[in-house]
This record gives structure tokens, sequence and C-alpha cells, in this order.
């Protein structure tokens, strides 16, 4: 029996390249090329619905298209999620502190002046 | 349709999970990530069939990747995605029709348990339990599973060879090996 028929036990777990898809996708490959990405198909569920799904869509050039615009918004996704936690790392940082001491001493600082010019005024102070 | 050149990919895909898992910077996984948005728009096709859907399932994914995956140790990152991915799928056709929809029957872990029972086989008892459990198998699946892993054909050649549809062709390949990996399941049980 020969050794090749064991591959059937095997589970792809190779990393994707997505070129070889794509150019499966187009039929670009060779038989030989063909067949790898098939037994990629068969021993691997992930690979296997993606070619069936991907070979749904109509204009196989729409395919690189979405892929980059996805790939744009992920980037964007992340990035935004770092710039929110850069901030708050600011905001948890020691001028968070200072920004609300200052806060709080001009609003002293304010009642103090407002309460001096209604007294000027003859207001009574409230007492 | 030349795909836009990948700089990073002299790093593997477990290299990048260890990485971000290292010093949780968010970059490592937007590379990964980004390796595996073809295979996803295709899961998310396959289940869903509008291609704007699936591009709106896809985000909602990498959204549901970056929430979950620090939360986790995650192993075997493509079969990790592949679940998340088709729970997500499977999620979205139940809300949209209100009906149940019938998990995969091919549940990732079915393969790797019987592979995983069989490596303590020696290669020869192995090889002979194949060869056994292939006579048993209908002659057009074993037609298709010999021509594809034994003769290396393409599903097209094997398409050429035999006649058969396309379809059919995957489909005795498919339900060949999950025949064969059930009998050779139960013949390792009894000994």
């Amino acid at each position: 029996m020969n050794d090749d028929l064991l591959n059937i036990l095997s589970n792809s777990n190779k990393d994707i390249d997505n070129q070889l898809l794509m150019d499966y996708l187009s039929g670009k490959l060779s038989a030989e090329k063909n067949h790898e990405v098939e037994k990629m198909m068969a021993d691997n569920d992930l690979f296997n619905d993606a070619m069936e799904g991907l070979q749904q869509i109509r204009n196989k050039k729409d395919i690189q298209t979405y892929v980059e615009q996805l790939n744009r918004d992920l980037q964007k996704n992340l990035t935004k999620k770092r710039q929110r936690r850069e901030k708050r790392k600011l905001k948890e940082g020691p001028w968070g502190y200072v920004a609300a001491i200052v806060i709080i001493m001009l609003c002293i600082a304010s009642y103090y002046v407002v309460k001096k010019v209604l007294a000027a005024h003859g207001y009574p102070s409230g007492k | 349709m030349p795909v836009n050149r990948d700089p990073n990919n002299h790093i593997t895909d477990q290299e990048l999970l260890d990485r971000f898992y290292a010093d949780g910077n968010k970059e490592w996984l937007g590379i990964l990530l980004s390796r595996y948005t073809l295979l996803l728009l295709g899961v998310c096709m396959k289940y869903l069939k509008q291609e704007e859907e699936a591009k709106d399932c896809v985000q909602q994914i990498f959204v549901k990747i970056i929430t979950e995956l620090p939360k986790y140790k995650v192993t075997y990152f493509k079969s990790w995605i592949y679940t998340i991915a088709r729970n997500h799928c499977l999620m979205k056709l139940r809300d949209q029709h209100g009906r149940k929809v019938e998990l995969s029957e091919n549940m990732l872990a079915d393969w790797d348990d019987v592979s995983g029972k069989s490596r303590h086989l020696e290669k020869d008892r192995l090889l002979e339990l194949m060869g056994e459990s292939l006579g048993e198998l209908g002659e057009d699946q074993k037609r298709c599973i010999l021509l594809f892993y034994l003769e290396k054909r393409s599903y097209q050649e094997i398409v050429d060879i035999t006649g058969y549809t396309l379809m059919q062709v995957k489909s005795y390949i498919q339900n060949g090996k999950r025949n064969l990996k059930l009998l050779i399941e139960r013949k390792t049980s009894k000994t």
C-alpha cells in the first residue's frame, strides 16, 4: 500500500498563500498546483468553505477590491482602538490630576471674585 | 489578479500570535488577521450568499476576534477563527430566517480525534487498516479517493477521467474521507 494514502489522515495546517488561492480561483494554475490547493481544501474545512464561498462571487476581480477595503477598515479599527487607549493613558497620567487641580482652583477663585463683586454692589452675601 | 505582498511573510502565524500575547501590540493582530481576510470573506459568502452582507459579516467577525482573542490563550488559530466565523454566520442566518440551522456535520474535532487515536498505531498497521477500509468504501468514493490522494489528480482531471460532475467528485472525496475515518476508528477501537 502506498504511503501517500496516509495523507488521507492528515489535517492541513499550512499557512495561507493568498496568491495561490486567487490564482486557483482565476483558473491560472497547473493541474499539479490545482491539486495542491484542492488537497488543502479536502484536508481543512476552513479552506474548503472559503473556496466554495469565493467561487460564488460573480466577478472575481471584485474579490481583491473587497479584501483591500476590509483590510483598510481593519487597520482603521485597530488604530482607532490604539488612539483611544493612548488618550485614556494620557488622561490617567499626571496631566489629568494637574488639570483637575487647576479647574478646582479656578472655581474657588471665581467664587470669591463673584462674592466680592456682589458685595461691592450691595447685594447680601447670602448669610 | 496579483495580491498585495505581505512584507511580514517571513513571520509565521504562530509567531505573530505569540508576539501579540507577549506584548499586547495589536499591530501583530492586524498583520495576522489581514492574512485571513480572503478566507473569511469566502466563508461568509458560502453561508450568506450576498456579497455586501458577507463583507459586513467579515467586519463583525474582526471586531469579535479583536475583543475575544486577548481573553483566551488560543493555540490553533486557524481552527479557532474558523469556528468563530462559522458560528457568527450561522447565528446571522438564524436571526434572519428564524430557523434552526443545523451545525456543520464535519465538526473540526472529529478528524483530529481520529488522527489522535490512530497516531499510536504502527505505520504498517495503519496502512493495513487503510487498505481494508478502502475496500469497504463504495466504488465511486474509492475511485475518487485513489485518484485524488494516490495519483494526485486535480478535481477537474478526476471529472474528465470518471465522467462525474465536479460536485460529485468533491462530495465523493469528502464523504469517502469521512467514511474511511469512521471505518478506521471502528477498527482501532476493536483492537
